[in-house]
């Protein structure tokens, strides 16, 4: 029987999928989870990347997400640069010394040294170098790899204060890509970064290095 | 002889009375600024001296961390910390640097005050850009599509996220827009960083006894405090007093060192040229003396003189004993043994030494540094006392005399021509002329500091954990008043954002509006009157939820029927008390010419127009630039003095004894300043000093032995004595550690050696054919 309101399973749909992830199994000691352990060894591999990305911001005082798109770079050493190139273009770079902005015209600039501003920037570094010690330190790990070869992982905040500036982070991928990063901070805060078009062992000019990293 | 000795004992009597009744350490200072007039007239350096003496002397920048791991200290350990300093009463203010409490408290108080702080700016911005857009809409309806435009902007920034929750409160961003300015201004520390950093003030000028030794005290117990709870805490800290507490005990140190090593040189020379050496103390009393005049009339004078004056005076000893010598090794009249007789010879040239030294030195009266106006008074004062001292004391005692050592080495050695003399006398000639060209003057304000590397190497430590970085410049922005200064400082923002757009000016001046922009605001609210309307329609079609804003809308409507505050420095009045202590350092809107920081992470040197106020802090080359001034001021007046010198000699000397007694002590210094400058030494105001001192000294040589020289006799036993005693004591002050006094010693012994060497050639230079 068809429901006459197919909308209204929307909410059980959603729900469902909450279970479905909540009851993601416990990944207790992922750096020698037989079962994770190769698949975060390749993310972690300390190699130049490249990659294309599309951030969506979801605002609670906003109906639809705000769309970011640019590049990705990770080099050893350097840090995370994401050159977003819509709608300003401007280039934030992650690394040892911390977080900065370089707008279109050169000018650099330190956001405020705000908990979450902070958090969510390093976090960001983390993951995407796949730093198992330092997520450990702030996360718990779960997750689940499917047959062809899909993963999700979930980490979940074990102090309340990483929880109430950042959120959970869900983590999907295919093989040993990292496709997509979720942010949760509530159901209508959250950021969902999208990655495709990886390449690694990318080899950076001087000029890059110079344009894209501090 | 009766009267010699009432009017000395007058003269003593009165000269301790007045140093009894005063407390000299309250008048002896050791803080480099106060070399500098108060009345400086260049109102940069005003700004820069303030800013250095009232606000930045007086902060105290501790870090603690735990010597056993990279972990911060812990949380009750730095409580235990705070809780000890704060008591303990020497400090005004202690806070944890960068305190997250702090900052939020801060960014409450900004928050409940945005629409009567940063409101008003924000009303001109968007004035000035709709007058410039030329738009046939409303200004209310222009504005809400621009503020809506700039909203959907901002959520594309790293900012957005973590401050979304302020967003429906604030969608006009008056907050967001500062966050920036706060970061920036404030360096904060890593957030690896292991240290504990705690701000704070101290209550008495570091420069006092009560702003150091307390101190350290209460920072060794606050560190005990901590330790109770984390044993292996360890401490790092800096602060003006630690480094004029070492400064202090390393110039007491050396001094002593310094005049032992001194007296025991002039000994030395004493028993060369003496044949009871111990008879060289009779002379003491008069090097007591006229040190003595010398205090008195410096500290009648001046409220404040710098410890390096009494260093510098304490040279006078050398010139105080030369009377003692002239008086004392001249031997009696033979057919008058009587003192007077015997002192008739030498009355006219010791006179006209005195005099034309005095002269010299109290044409420094009229330099702009302080330092040199004391200088010359001491120097002076102590010169006419040493002379009147020298002729009563001789009154006063028995008939004394010192028996000189008969020295046939040193007397004998005669030129057969005029070859060798002439080659001296071409060299230093040479030396002399090309001094002009060889001169490389350098003037550094560290020269007056005494050196202490550790601490300084300590100080940029601690610096730099707190966020000091050299790649930082600062700015100072002052107005004739606070409304005046707050419009410059917006000019000089401007100024910088057109002619080097790469670069941020971060100042806590900018939160609050330009008197113009807060006097304008109501009339502008005005203008918007149907703005809330227009911007729920704008929200809108940019995908917003207009509802998701009703907080705004319900301030804004409270804040548009409130009436506005009469008094703008009200603004200021009100919002200082949030203000974390260090941020509170950073502008006086109340000074009387009020300031206010500002700071771009950039060390490029940006040249300012001068009708925008704002001056870069950079100290360093303010106050060198400051004593090359003074430098060039205090060579017109040696100039000038020089001038003096030689008229006052032609007056006294009508012949050509006078060129002869100009040439030696102006020869001897301007080759010493050409070997120095050959020898590769930059020189410096205290080169300059001590050349004018040598030229005075050499000055009485020339003196005394222009009777010998016409004789062709051998310059006397005083004259050799009182040089060679001179050179002996200003030579050891060239090993002095401390540059000033270096500087002295070096230049004073060489103009001393030089004109004594020529005056021993010239006695030795057979007569032309």
């Amino acid at each position: 029987m068809i429901p006459a309101r197919p909308l209204l399973l929307l909410p059980f749909f959603f729900f469902a999928i909450a279970v479905a992830r909540a009851a993601l199994p416990a990944i207790p000691d992922p750096a020698h989870d037989p079962r994770w352990r190769d698949l975060f060894a390749a993310l972690s591999a300390d190699t130049a990347r490249v990659a294309v990305f599309e951030e969506r911001r979801h605002f609670p005082f906003r109906k639809k997400p705000v769309v970011l798109t640019g590049e990705l770079r990770l080099a050893p050493g350097r840090g995370l640069s994401l050159r977003y190139l819509a709608p300003d273009p401007q280039t934030l770079i992650g690394d040892e010394q911390g977080i900065v902005v370089r707008d279109a015209r050169g000018r650099t600039r330190t956001p405020p040294n705000d908990a979450r501003a902070q958090a969510a920037a390093s976090v960001l570094v983390d993951v995407l170098h796949f730093d198992l010690h330092a997520l450990q330190q702030d996360f718990a790990f779960s997750g689940e790899r499917t047959g062809d070869d899909d993963w999700i992982l979930q980490l979940v905040p074990r102090s309340d204060s990483v929880s109430n500036s950042l959120g959970a982070l869900t983590l999907t991928g295919h093989g040993t890509t990292l496709e997509r990063i979720e942010i949760t901070r509530a159901a209508n805060q959250r950021i969902e970064i999208l990655i495709r078009d990886a390449r690694e062992n990318v080899e950076f000019s001087g000029s890059d290095l110079k344009r894209y990293f501090r | 002889m009766i009267a010699a000795r009432l009017v000395l004992a007058a003269f003593v009597a009165a000269c301790l009375a007045w140093l009894v009744s005063i407390d000299l350490s309250q008048r002896i200072t050791t803080d480099v600024l106060d070399l500098l007039p108060a009345d400086e007239r260049s109102p940069e350096l005003s700004l820069v001296r303030s800013l250095s003496a009232d606000v930045q002397a007086r902060v105290v920048l501790l870090a603690l961390h735990d010597s056993a791991s990279s972990a911060p200290p812990s949380e009750p350990a730095v409580a235990a910390f705070l809780s000890s300093l704060r008591t303990s009463n020497v400090m005004d203010e202690v806070a944890p640097h960068a305190d997250p409490a702090q900052r939020e408290a801060l960014g409450r108080a900004l928050f409940e005050r945005r629409f009567e702080l940063l409101l008003p700016a924000w009303l001109e911005r968007m004035h000035a850009a709709f007058s410039r857009a030329n738009s046939s809409d409303t200004f209310a309806a222009w504005t809400a599509a621009r503020a809506a435009a700039e909203l959907e902007s901002f959520l594309a920034q790293p900012e957005a996220m973590p401050l979304q929750d302020l967003i429906p409160s604030d969608p006009l961003l008056l907050v967001p827009r500062v966050a920036h300015t706060l970061g920036d201004f404030d360096t904060l520390p890593h957030p690896t960083n292991s240290f504990a950093l705690v701000w704070a003030r101290l209550r008495a000028s570091p420069l006092s006894d009560a702003g150091q030794a307390p101190v350290f005290a209460a920072i060794e117990n606050a560190l005990a405090s901590a330790r109770t709870l984390q044993p292996t805490l360890a401490l790092q800290w800096t602060g003006i007093n630690r480094f004029a507490a070492a400064s202090r005990a390393r110039i007491q140190r050396e001094v002593a060192v310094l005049n032992l090593a001194s007296v025991a040189a002039v000994f030395a020379v004493a028993a060369l040229f003496l044949r009871r050496p111990w008879q060289i103390l009779h002379l003491l009393p008069i090097v007591l003396l006229s040190l003595l005049g010398a205090w008195t009339a410096t500290t009648l004078v001046f409220a404040q003189v710098h410890v390096l004056v009494f260093v510098i005076g304490a040279l006078l000893a050398g010139v105080a004993i030369d009377y003692g010598f002239y008086i004392a090794l001249q031997p009696p009249a033979p057919d008058n043994p009587s003192y007077t007789a015997r002192l008739r010879p030498i009355l006219r040239p010791l006179v006209t030494s005195c005099f034309t030294t005095v002269i010299g030195f109290s044409l420094l009266a009229f330099a702009e540094l302080p330092l040199l106006r004391q200088v010359g008074l001491f120097v002076g004062s102590g010169v006419l006392c040493a002379l009147a001292s020298a002729l009563l004391w001789f009154a006063a005692t028995k008939s004394l005399s010192l028996s000189p050592r008969a020295l046939p080495l040193l007397d004998r050695g005669r030129f057969s021509s005029r070859r060798i003399p002439f080659a001296f006398l071409a060299l230093a000639a040479l030396l002399a002329l090309a001094a002009p060209a060889l001169l490389e003057w350098r003037d550094d304000i560290r020269e007056l500091e005494i050196p202490s590397a550790d601490l300084r190497a300590n100080d940029r430590t601690v610096r730099a954990l707190f966020g000091d970085t050299p790649n930082r410049s600062a700015y100072l922005t002052f107005g004739d008043n606070l409304p005046h200064a707050r419009a410059q400082l917006d000019r000089f923002v401007q100024h910088v954002e057109n002619h080097a757009a790469d670069l941020a000016v971060a100042s806590l001046g900018t939160l609050f509006p330009t008197e113009h922009a807060w006097r304008t605001a109501p009339a502008r609210l005005e203008q918007l009157a149907d703005f809330p309307d227009r911007f729920r329609a704008a929200l809108e079609q940019r995908d917003f939820d207009p509802a998701a804003f009703a907080s705004f809308f319900s301030t804004w409507s409270a804040f548009t029927r409130a009436r506005p505050a009469a008094d703008y420095a009200q603004l200021y009045r009100d919002f200082l008390p949030h203000l974390p202590a260090p941020l509170r350092q950073s502008f006086q809107p109340f000074a009387p010419r009020p300031w206010f920081l500002s700071v771009i992470n950039d060390s490029r040197d940006l040249s300012l127009p001068s009708n925008l106020d704002t001056v870069p802090v950079r100290q360093l080359e303010t106050f060198n630039e400051l004593f090359s001034r003074y430098r060039t001021s205090a060579a017109r007046l040696s100039l000038i003095g020089l001038g003096l010198v030689l008229l006052s000699v032609m007056i006294v000397y009508r012949d050509r004894r006078a060129i002869r007694i100009l040439l030696i002590p102006a020869g001897a210094c301007f080759s010493s300043l050409g070997l120095l400058s050959l020898l590769g030494h930059p020189l410096n105001l205290f080169h300059l000093l001590g050349a004018f001192l040598g030229v005075c000294l050499a000055h009485d040589y020339a003196i005394f032995t222009s009777a010998s020289a016409q004789a062709q006799r051998l310059p006397a036993s005083a004259v050799r004595v009182s040089a060679l005693t001179t050179f002996a004591s200003f030579a050891v002050l060239g090993f002095s550690q401390i540059p000033v006094i270096h500087a002295l010693g070096t230049t004073v012994a060489l103009v001393v050696s030089i004109a004594l060497l020529a005056i021993e050639i010239e006695a030795r230079t057979p007569p032309p054919a």
